[in-house]
């Protein structure tokens, strides 16, 4: 094959993995974005209900030979437990001072990853899922059928998100509530239930994006939170903390960029470090991330 | 005038037995490592296999008539954690020698404290080179990476006779000294490296590495990394299409690989500690059992840690329960029969000599393909 | 005496922490990266030119409190939930600078940092314990008459009220980064004693959980109080010691407690108006009473 083919073969190849990558990331970090869009607060212990999400999933799994509604199982189970959390913990903590609910939700995702391992074991578990679909060739670019899984997944989710936040009564609201909840509560909306909606939706997403992240990567342990905690932060930041698009944009951005600099120079780059470079990086142009509003 | 018969002969009892139990005093041996937390498998494991050990001890009489007393502490692989557990070792537990079955980091904040205080320590796996070097007292068990890597090259050049080579290096100390053993031995027999990427412990996520070796077409991929990582870039491999040879080292060598690699495993040849294939009846014995304890097949961590402990327990046998006796038997030890192969000797700086296993994924579970035990490979260096 | 030296530290790193925090209304999630940089500080002055120990703990607390002030003005500039992330950041990006820039030694970190010496004789563990307190007595000092000098009525009102503070005339910024030049070259100080008494250091002690440690520390026993961050390093740091028989259920229990406390006690046990401190003063009033009528 002649050299331009070859290369750029390989960049579509790269930007399939980028894109991959993005699609997860972006699940995770819109359920961020809602909750804070919704309450201002920080929820870390998201990343422990993307956790439960993997674990749920596993379980669901092996009773119910379906992957979709193992899924569709493990993302209602997750969202329950997101109101859960909202009812019992952060209902009481709005007008406190912002350091409560951070920490609150800090000592609730540590306790969850340790109840994982209590549980579960430390070990890493595998999520064997048997894909008849072969993979499609385009060229040099190939994408498998679990790559298939994320990204029909995550247009299916982001198109019913985008559906209900633009289209429904309740998206409206939703909204309303996150511009202004006194004024909304004023005007006669019905603030409590919005919230728990908007967490339901949260961690209904995140529960979707660790079944995914377990099947394609074979792998859910107690740990698997820890690196999207932080990296879904600095997502949500430099995307315009609860501004959807600017969400879902700066999630692909990331995961594009770690593709490209991973395949492309020859450093052992810290991900972590990565996301919040990127994150000071964008700061320094846009203040309120790249869709955020003042 | 019976009462104070029956009442003195009581009292000898008691002091009879009293002193009997002094002499029956079990041997306290420390043991450290993270058993809880993010290393909390690896820790686990070598728990699993030390206490196996103890118990295979004191069944067959324990040491020179002595029960052993494993006391074991939980580092989850923090230096702080350790330095603390290493001082209650020495100061409150007063045991007589330890064994480290945890991470490189914790071990060697904790060697020269045990150095100093002239208890012998025998690490499991660890793998910093530093580790040893903090004294006469400190030995380790497992291979320096410099000269696991070595092997490696030897195994690719010579035993599966490739050409070019790309490597995944991970990007820690271990896979640094992996990289340069490799790289020596590699070029020595006209191997050429193509392609090499470092990565952070961690990485899930290796298409962008894998595409990028998929446009070389080398034929061999060298990993170095613990099974997580090597599980993943194997499975991405081979759903990537690609279809060079795969060899891995000692961190692919647990059961953990083999089922969350699955299919992908097969053909992989890794460098590693323990035969499965090893036809000494003790060796099956010790799989059998830890299967049979623990629900699940053994591993490189566990073996060595058994064997780690094996050797301090060799010495006191032959030296009795003063430490600085211990040190020396455990330095004097020679040919030892480990499971992880047969010892030859610690050198000068405590670093152990011992042939390189070489396995292969036949079916789905680890089988013999090979070993090197050529001097000029597996030496480690004095200093 | 290692669990003493260690509490000791932690407790000039709790209120180093509390000045920024407590009493700025600054949230930090990332001081791990100040003590880290004090530690690194002091440590590779001693291992590259062998300094003595006493010049190197004051080059630690200087560079740390330099490095504060550099991170800490645009950090200030930045909204309160941008804060957060943005010092959480910091402490990632530190990390990854100790941990990949070879200078600072790698995964390795630094090692064979000594004790300090006098004369060539080596400081025993407890003189080294002894000298700590020192230390500790001295944070406690600062801290005491910072929270009733000018510098602490205007971090006060920083912390009430930004908007108000601001028209009253008081200069956010220049007020904001002295308690951030404070309270991070106080960790400096932390860390370089941290750095001499452990004699290796590596990047992984200084990450985000670290921060949280710290942070949770002066949460529990009571943020913005004196007494809170004392009580809450000593609890803490002594609590893993007392767990060890429910060794794997410890770090659960720490995680729940966080969120117990910040459910039921977010003040902190002994902060302001918290449940112990409110039946500690009625009993004091009551006694007061009764002496009186007895009188």
């Amino acid at each position: 094959m002649p050299l331009q083919g070859k290369v750029i073969g390989m960049l579509a190849q790269q930007i399939v993995n980028g894109i991959t990558i993005g699609s997860i990331y972006a699940l995770i970090a819109l359920g961020l974005t809602i909750v804070y869009g919704v309450l201002k607060i920080l929820h870390i212990a998201h990343a422990g209900v993307y956790a439960m999400g993997a674990y749920l999933g596993l379980w669901a799994y092996r009773f119910i030979p379906n992957l979709f509604l193992a899924m569709i199982v493990a993302m209602a189970l997750s969202g329950v437990s997101g109101i859960v959390i909202e009812r019992f913990l952060y209902k009481s903590m709005l007008d406190k001072s912002r350091i409560v609910p951070l920490i609150a939700s800090i000592g609730l995702f540590i306790a969850m990853e340790e109840a994982f391992r209590i549980i579960s074991g430390p070990y890493v578990k595998a999520f064997p899922v048997h894909f008849r679909q072969k993979p499609w060739i385009f060229g040099s670019v190939r994408i498998s059928a679990p790559q298939m899984l994320v990204f029909g997944v995550t247009i299916a989710l982001l198109v019913l998100l985008w559906w209900v936040i633009s289209k429904t009564r309740m998206g409206k609201a939703l909204r309303a509530v996150s511009m202004d909840r006194e004024m909304a509560d004023a005007l006669g909306v019905a603030t409590e239930r919005i919230i728990s909606l908007s967490f339901f939706i949260s961690s209904a997403l995140a529960g979707a994006a660790g079944v995914l992240v377990g099947v394609f990567y074979n792998s859910v342990y107690p740990t698997m939170g820890d690196i999207p905690a932080y990296k879904a932060l600095a997502i949500i930041v430099l995307g315009g903390m609860g501004s959807i698009p600017g969400t879902i944009l700066g999630a692909f951005l990331v995961g594009i960029s770690e593709t490209f600099l991973i395949g492309f120079v020859n450093i052992p780059l810290p991900r972590d470090a990565l996301a919040f470079i990127v994150m000071i990086a964008v700061l320094m142009f846009r203040p309120y991330g790249l869709l955020g509003k003042e | 005038m019976k009462k104070w018969l029956l009442g003195s002969l009581i009292g000898a009892l008691v002091v009879c037995l009293g002193i009997g139990t002094l002499f029956a005093a079990p041997i306290k041996i420390g043991f450290f490592a993270p058993l809880t937390g993010f290393a909390a498998a690896d820790g686990t494991s070598a728990k699993n296999a030390v206490m196996l050990a103890v118990e295979e001890v004191n069944k067959s009489g324990g040491l020179n008539g002595n029960p052993v007393k494993l006391i074991v502490y939980d580092d989850r692989d923090n230096p702080k954690e350790s330095v603390a557990i290493a001082n209650k070792l020495i100061e409150k537990d007063k045991v007589i020698a330890v064994v480290s079955g945890s991470y490189s980091t914790p071990t060697r904040v904790t060697a020269p404290i045990f150095n100093k205080a002239g208890i012998p320590m025998v690490a499991g796996y660890a793998v910093d080179p530093s580790i040893t070097k903090a004294g006469p007292y400190i030995f380790r068990n497992g291979f320096l990476g410099e000269i696991e890597g070595k092997a490696a090259g030897e195994v690719a050049v010579n035993l599966l006779k490739a050409k070019t080579l790309a490597l995944f290096t991970i990007d820690n100390d271990f896979g640094r000294a992996l990289s340069r053993g490799f790289h020596a031995r590699a070029k020595k027999f006209g191997g050429k490296v193509v392609y090499e990427h470092a990565f952070a412990i961690g990485t899930k996520d290796f298409s962008a590495m894998l595409t990028k070796v998929k446009g070389l077409s080398p034929d061999l991929l060298f990993i170095s990394g613990y099974y997580e990582e090597a599980a993943l870039a194997v499975k991405q491999a081979r759903e990537l299409g690609l279809t060079c040879k795969i060899l891995g080292e000692e961190g692919f060598d647990s059961p953990k690989f083999l089922e969350l690699a699955g299919d992908a495993a097969e053909g992989v040849v890794i460098t590693t500690n323990l035969n499965r294939d090893d036809p000494r009846p003790f060796v099956q014995d010790f799989i059998k059992q830890y299967k049979a304890k623990y629900g699940m097949e053994p591993d490189m961590v566990g073996a060595s840690s058994y064997d780690a402990f094996m050797i301090v327990a060799n010495a006191i046998r032959k030296a009795g329960t003063n430490p600085k006796a211990i040190r020396d038997a455990i330095a004097s030890t020679k040919n030892f029969d480990g499971l992880t192969g047969l010892i030859k000797h610690f050198n000068k700086i405590g670093e152990v000599m011992k042939p390189v296993q070489v396995q292969v994924v036949k079916n789905g579970a680890f089988h013999y393909y090979g070993v090197i035990s050529d001097p000029e490979i597996i030496t480690p260096p004095e200093k | 005496m290692t669990v003493s030296i260690t509490i000791g530290i932690y407790v000039i790193l709790a209120i180093s922490l509390n000045i920024i925090t407590g009493y700025a209304g600054q949230i930090s999630l990332g001081h791990a990266a100040f003590f880290g940089i004090g530690a690194y500080a002091s440590g590779m002055l001693a291992t590259r030119l062998g300094a003595p120990f006493f010049i190197c703990l004051p080059f630690a607390i200087v560079v740390t409190g330099i490095v504060g002030a550099i991170l800490g003005i645009p950090c200030l500039r930045v909204r309160e939930d941008f804060l957060a992330i943005t010092t959480m950041g910091i402490n990632f990006v530190v990390q990854a600078v100790f941990l990949y820039v070879p200078f600072f030694g790698g995964a390795l970190g630094i090692s064979n940092i000594p004790l300090p010496s006098l004369n060539g004789v080596e400081m025993t563990k407890s003189v080294y314990l002894v000298m700590v307190v020192l230390f500790v007595l001295i944070a406690i000092v600062i801290d005491g008459w910072l929270t009733r000098s000018w510098t602490g009525l205007a971090l006060a009102s920083i912390r009430e009220d930004e908007t108000a503070a601001e028209m009253s005339g008081v200069n956010l910024t220049r007020f904001k980064v002295i308690a951030f030049v404070l309270g991070s070259a106080m960790a400096g100080l932390a860390g370089g004693l941290y750095a001499h008494f452990m004699s290796f250091i590596s990047a992984q002690d200084f990450g985000f959980p670290e921060s949280i440690v710290i942070l949770s520390m002066v949460v529990f026993g009571g943020i913005g109080t004196l007494r809170g961050p004392i009580i809450g390093a000593i609890i803490l740091g002594v609590a893993p010691e007392f767990f060890r028989p429910i060794l794997d259920y410890r770090t659960l229990l720490y995680g729940a407690m966080l969120v117990v406390l910040m459910r039921f006690q977010p003040q902190g046990l002994l902060g302001i108006d918290s449940f112990i401190i409110r039946n500690v003063k009625r009993l004091w009033k009551k006694e007061t009473v009764v002496n009186e009528i007895s009188a």
